[in-house]
């Protein structure tokens, strides 16, 4: 009889306990976001859509074979013989044509496994995340452009071997987007 | 009446229509089952409202995550053990990473030891912050739930500013971490740590755990004696549950667990006989208390200790000697082991097995499921914490 009591009693108790939590959190602030109107800001490094500067790419395919679930799909060849030297932002020779850049977003993982062995840093992720769709081969991108304009100056020629004209072409101001044509 | 008889056939594939008494019915329940945490199928006897025996179907979360293992190269793996146990990814990265480690025979710096110590704990806190709170959902709470996933969401908020990912995080490299810690990450972690001790803790205590209808929920309902947990090999909360302190962490220390003082909670039996539901989610109260301790204190550990290249030691290519690996670790789930295979030509696994906690709990679910109510089996699926991605893989 005096248990029961005391369970009736502590079971009121403890629930009385538990509606003043919910009492008080009237009197917070809210902490749930109106999405389509309010948005939060993304970290830099948020890994959403990945993005290809094709302009950039060598067509090396190390992201498509570090990729895990393979969704980069590269098909290049070798660029026609003595055709005009073209270069990446980062002085590296294209010698390949990239024919085919694509990559089937609705496979990816966002792992960004692809991102670190390119050694242009043309393919990256970025923090842009509202591309759903109704159609699966929207997801589909295909990032090859023929009618891309590449750099024809080798923006950072090799230095030769000694070392301060190595330290005089590090620091020679980089050169901007697409300036030659 | 029926409830002790003993079932005759013990074949796999399913009951025999003489398994069944006259006034007994087969129930599915599930695999859609909203409290199934995923999709767990389980076939009941039942006689009324008791269930006589119960038996759990798992394999719809099937990927082929051992098999899909030797076809990628080893740091490709990790984003697939991400998807193990999603609710925890971190802490299962850290274990397959701990095996490529150990095969490859690198020690990380102590300053990525102490980062991916914190990532775990921090983890660990979230990971508890959903089974509590789904647990709460299970038997009728519903406020609870919000209240803890808010707090995760402060934690999965440092996790995108340090990795770029919220739920997949792709962190724990061999050999390293993806990205060192961004600035500011010590002052939000002590924020979380001091956050959580203030508010998270107290309410969760106040709101669920305290709660009188949850006790007498809970307690007493599907105890785990300490011999059957110790036989059916359970680790973490649910073997702590049942009073038997063993602790990886302190155990078998890995990652420079030994620096840390925490203690490791085990199931008292308050209300009722020890390794009841109740205890098994007290544990995991307490253990995010502690848990919280350690992110503390590698924090101190963290400023103290001099930066170190984050990725000083990832390999460039991952291609170990043939030899084989066991490696295990305190996931949030329990104790997680990996056993990776080289053959020494491919630079893929030869054999990635993993050896998951949720998988040994379900597999001690039908005996403690005997003889208790079908609202129970509720209670009983959720305080052991199973997540469906890691029993099927």
């Amino acid at each position: 009889m005096k248990t029961w009591f005391a369970d009736l009693w502590s079971g009121f108790y403890t629930v009385l306990v538990g509606m003043d939590i919910t009492w008080r959190h009237l009197f917070t602030p809210k902490v749930v976001l109106q999405y389509p109107e309010q948005k939060w800001t993304l970290p830099p490094k948020s890994r959403m859509r990945l993005h290809l500067k094709y302009e950039d790419c060598i067509g090396c395919g190390q992201c498509a074979r570090a990729c895990p679930v393979n969704c980069i799909s590269i098909k290049a060849d070798k660029r026609a013989a003595g055709s005009a030297p073209i270069y990446a932002a980062n002085g590296q020779a294209i010698k390949l044509d990239v024919k085919v850049f694509d990559i089937d977003m609705s496979l990816c993982c966002y792992c960004n496994l692809c991102t670190y062995p390119c050694p242009t840093d043309c393919i990256y992720m970025t923090p842009e995340y509202e591309f759903a769709s109704t159609d699966i081969r929207d997801h589909l991108y295909r990032f090859a452009k023929p009618d891309a304009v590449f750099l024809t100056v080798n923006p950072k020629p090799p230095a030769p071997a000694p070392a301060p004209a190595a330290a005089a072409a590090a620091a020679a101001p980089k050169p901007t987007e697409g300036g030659a044509a | 009446m029926s409830a002790t008889r003993p079932i005759t056939s013990a074949d796999t594939v399913g009951w025999r229509i003489d398994d069944i008494g006259p006034d007994e019915m087969i129930l599915s329940m599930g695999p859609q089952h909203p409290s199934t945490h995923g999709v767990l199928r389980i076939e009941l006897i039942t006689d009324g409202e008791l269930v006589r025996d119960a038996r759990p179907h798992i394999g719809y979360l099937h990927r082929c995550f051992e098999k899909h293992c030797e076809n990628v190269d080893y740091p490709g793996v990790i984003p697939y053990t991400d998807r193990l146990d999603y609710v925890a990814s971190m802490g299962n990265s850290l274990g397959y990473c701990l095996a490529v480690e150990k095969l490859l025979a690198i020690e990380p710096s102590p300053y990525v030891q102490t980062i991916r110590v914190i990532m775990a704990e921090l983890q660990r806190i979230a990971s508890h912050c959903v089974a509590i709170g789904t647990y709460g959902m299970d038997l009728g709470a519903f406020t609870p739930f919000l209240h803890l996933l808010r707090d995760r969401e402060k934690i999965l908020d440092v996790f995108e500013w340090t990795c770029g990912a919220r739920l997949l995080y792709n962190y724990n490299w061999v050999g390293g971490v993806s990205h060192d810690v961004p600035e500011g990450f010590v002052k939000a972690c002590r924020e979380i740590v001091s956050e959580f001790d203030q508010i998270t803790y107290p309410e969760l205590v106040n709101l669920l755990i305290g709660n009188k209808i949850f006790i007498s929920r809970t307690a007493g309902v599907g105890v785990v004696s300490r011999e059957l947990a110790i036989s059916y090999d359970l680790t973490g909360p649910n073997l702590r549950g049942s009073g038997v302190k063993y602790d990886l962490r302190k155990d078998e220390p890995y990652s420079g667990y030994e620096n840390y003082t925490f203690e490791v909670p085990v199931g008292e039996g308050q209300y009722g006989p020890k390794g009841s539901c109740f205890d098994r989610n007290w544990v995991r109260v307490v253990e995010m208390k502690e848990s919280a301790r350690i992110v503390s204190q590698a924090l101190d550990r963290l400023e103290k200790l001099d930066k170190t290249d984050v990725r000083e030691k990832v390999p460039k290519r991952v291609k170990p000697a043939k030899g084989e690996v066991f490696a295990r670790s305190e996931a949030a789930r329990g104790n997680l082991g990996y056993y990776v295979v080289a053959d020494g030509t491919a630079v893929n696994p030869y054999r990635v097995k993993v050896k998951s906690p949720c998988f040994t709990a379900m597999s001690a679910f039908h005996h403690v499921a005997r003889g208790v109510m079908i609202a129970d089996i509720i209670a009983l699926i959720g305080s052991f914490d199973v997540v469906l991605g890691e029993i099927d893989r």
